[in-house]
């Protein structure tokens, strides 16, 4: 669910958000728009999502749902709202901030800890074929030559983010580092850090990445909610990583479903 | 193969579906040749715990012969009978490398399901939930073994399935509850719940040095394995006025110096507490119905060990303040069976523990849904009921 919302509002910053809001054919004067187009197509979508919620539930909370949704479906639609207007807001003006540059941008941390020491755990990562491995559910990474390495995550709806990283600090058995390069679909800045945990536990790995929110009031605060998506991810990740270095696999109920076929298996 | 599914709420039906297979390189294929009912399924089956799906294989306690043998495995050979704890344990993280078994780190593939109630994940068990991992149960003709070299037990000869089947399950997590107990010789050690995992609990903590065990319960025939199997004293709490008095008067007014609760969530009592849990509980205001666990902590000699076996949810109306004031010590898990399993062969071998006697009721595995029903209302006097594919 979450995850589908990620797709969604992307096809809504994108494409989608144009062809419904064509240039120069705006509902309102341009003079009272005073929403950004990211923030616009945020609570257009938002908007849709709780009245049709709202409106499959009978009840004085579904009611309430549906009100708020179709409150933030005309914002969307209309570009204007009247609580900026009342607060004296305006984000239609706003520059779209460059990558990595902005106090909006959004960091995921996590970290875990595996049995083994940290110059074997960084070599196991640094082999393009293990961190293919774990990054499967999520997305493709190979090397591009160069250095480089390509990666493609997948979103729903068939639908992917493809950018070419580069590493800008390697420390062997203590850092990596890198970031997205020119013309990357997310522009990303990430790490993975590696210290000696205490007693027989063995190390301390933190994954940490960092990129840019679509932009907008509204648009932060659903990037922030969306966080939650990457950080899960980064979760997963992590749990592979430790699986596959630990007992050289990875737990999976794959071909081996428990529930019926078609009810989604793990 | 055929497989007894969840269908639902109450709905169990044994259909067909896909045959396992092996997927990883440390994974082995079992054929089922015995499986067992366990208390801890019926919460699902009535509905109390979350993430099932339909068409799930359910079933975690159980033992079989070794088909085939993934890549990696080297101990465990085709053709070997053997033993395997419900939850499954990969043996080289640092809570199976500190025999800390069912807290594996590597062997739950929806941690994410299980993680923002727990904070942490677990190992996965075997037909018992996605929050566990979603991994298909074990009433059925086969079953997929992962980490095989560390979670199969070869079951030594001599030995039926009858006697080999409850320590998959029911008496390590017995036996883990009277090792929790720090059980000094000659003390008191009394048992809520005389069911399979109760009744294990009684004697092991015999073979541990307890000198006196009072079990109790309120079906006449349970309590009477207990006492004439296990060699328990018993109460019967439906024909007395308070368990704790009856506790006071047969310790000289001590209280048990340990209390090993083997009940759980949906426990049976009498009086006005109990209307309220099973009110709430039925209206889906509460998860647990938790009596036999309140009553344990009031019972409970101060300074006392306090064991929880039995499965909870997130209860409330939890009388922590007893507890603290008696400066009680509580010990919990969920089995740590790979711990357990090789010195219960042991005893299995020396005669001093045969769990058959759990087996009251058998079914081929085309009948499970009715022994599922009969293990639920304790229909005939019914402690388990074990499932034979073949039969």
């Amino acid at each position: 669910m979450r995850a589908l919302s990620v797709a969604v509002l992307r096809t809504a910053t994108g494409v989608g958000f144009r062809a419904a809001f064509p240039a120069g054919r705006g509902v309102r004067p341009a003079s009272e728009v005073n929403l950004s187009r990211p923030e616009r197509a945020a609570s257009a979508l938002l908007g849709g999502v709780l009245l049709v919620r709202g409106l499959t539930r009978r009840s004085v909370g579904g009611a309430g749902i549906w009100v708020l949704g179709g409150i933030l479906l005309y914002r969307g639609i209309s570009g204007h709202s009247r609580l900026y207007e009342a607060l004296g807001v305006n984000t239609a003006g706003v520059a779209r901030r460059e990558p990595g540059a902005s106090e909006a941008a959004i960091e995921v941390r996590r970290s875990i800890t595996i049995g083994r020491p940290a110059d074997e755990l960084y070599r196991f990562w640094r082999e393009p074929g293990n961190l293919s491995r774990i990054v499967a559910p999520i997305g493709e990474v190979a090397p591009a030559g160069d250095g480089r390495t390509h990666w493609r995550v997948h979103v729903p709806l068939g639908r992917s983010l493809e950018w070419d990283a580069r590493v800008m600090e390697d420390r062997p058995g203590e850092l990596l580092r890198w970031e997205s390069l020119e013309g990357a679909d997310l522009p990303n800045e990430g790490s993975v850090s590696f210290r000696a945990a205490p007693r027989d536990w063995g190390t301390e790995v933190m994954l940490r990445f960092r990129f840019d929110p679509p932009g907008g009031v509204l648009g932060k605060a659903a990037s922030e909610r969306l966080s939650v998506v990457p950080g899960a991810l980064a979760e997963k990740a992590l749990r592979r990583f430790k699986s596959l270095v630990e007992t050289g696999e990875i737990p999976t109920t794959e071909r081996n479903p428990s529930a019926r076929a078609g009810r989604g298996s793990d | 193969m055929r497989a007894l599914c969840w269908n639902g709420i109450n709905d169990l039906r044994v259909e067909t579906v896909p045959d396992p297979v092996i997927v990883n390189p440390h994974d082995a294929m079992l054929r089922v040749t015995m499986s067992t009912t366990c208390g801890s399924d019926l919460h699902f089956i009535d509905g109390y715990i979350p993430t099932m799906r339909s068409g799930d294989v359910i079933g975690h306690e159980f033992m079989g012969e070794v088909v085939e043998v993934g890549p990696e495995v080297r101990q465990v050979r085709k053709g070997d009978r053997v033993v395997v704890p419900s939850f499954i344990c990969c043996g080289s993280c640092w809570y199976c490398r500190h025999e800390l078994w069912s807290l594996c780190d590597n062997t739950n593939p929806r941690a994410d399901l299980q993680e923002p109630l727990l904070g942490y994940p677990t190992a996965g068990i075997y037909g018992y939930t996605h929050a566990f991992g979603g991994y298909a149960g074990a009433h059925a003709e086969y079953v997929r073994v992962p980490h095989a070299d560390n979670d199969c037990f070869k079951v030594p000869e001599g030995l039926r399935d009858e006697q080999v089947v409850f320590f998959s399950d029911a008496a390590p997590t017995g036996y883990m509850g009277a090792d929790f107990c720090g059980i000094q010789p000659g003390d008191t050690v009394a048992v809520w719940g005389c069911g399979g995992v109760g009744l294990m609990a009684i004697q092991s903590a015999y073979l541990l040095g307890a000198g006196r065990v009072i079990a109790i319960d309120r079906f006449p025939e349970r309590l009477r394995m207990a006492s004439e199997r296990a060699g328990a004293e018993t109460i019967n709490y439906a024909e007395v006025d308070s368990v704790i008095e009856a506790l006071k008067e047969m310790t000289g007014g001590r209280g048990p110096d340990a209390c090993i609760e083997a009940v759980g969530m949906e426990a049976h009592g009498t009086g006005v507490q109990y209307a309220y849990d099973r009110t709430k509980q039925a209206l889906h205001l509460a998860t647990d119905r938790g009596e036999a666990l309140r009553q344990a902590i009031v019972a409970c000699r101060k300074g006392g060990t306090l064991v929880i076996l039995g499965v909870y949810g997130v209860m409330d109306k939890f009388p922590l303040g007893v507890m603290m004031n008696k400066g009680l010590t509580v010990r919990t898990a969920q089995q740590h069976g790979q711990k357990y399993v090789p010195r219960l062969l042991e005893h299995a071998v020396r005669g001093e523990l045969d769990p058959s006697y759990l087996a009251t009721h058998r079914f081929s595995l085309e009948d499970a849904p009715r022994g599922y029903e009969m293990f639920k209302k304790k229909e005939d006097g019914c402690v388990r009921a074990v499932f034979v594919p073949s039969g």
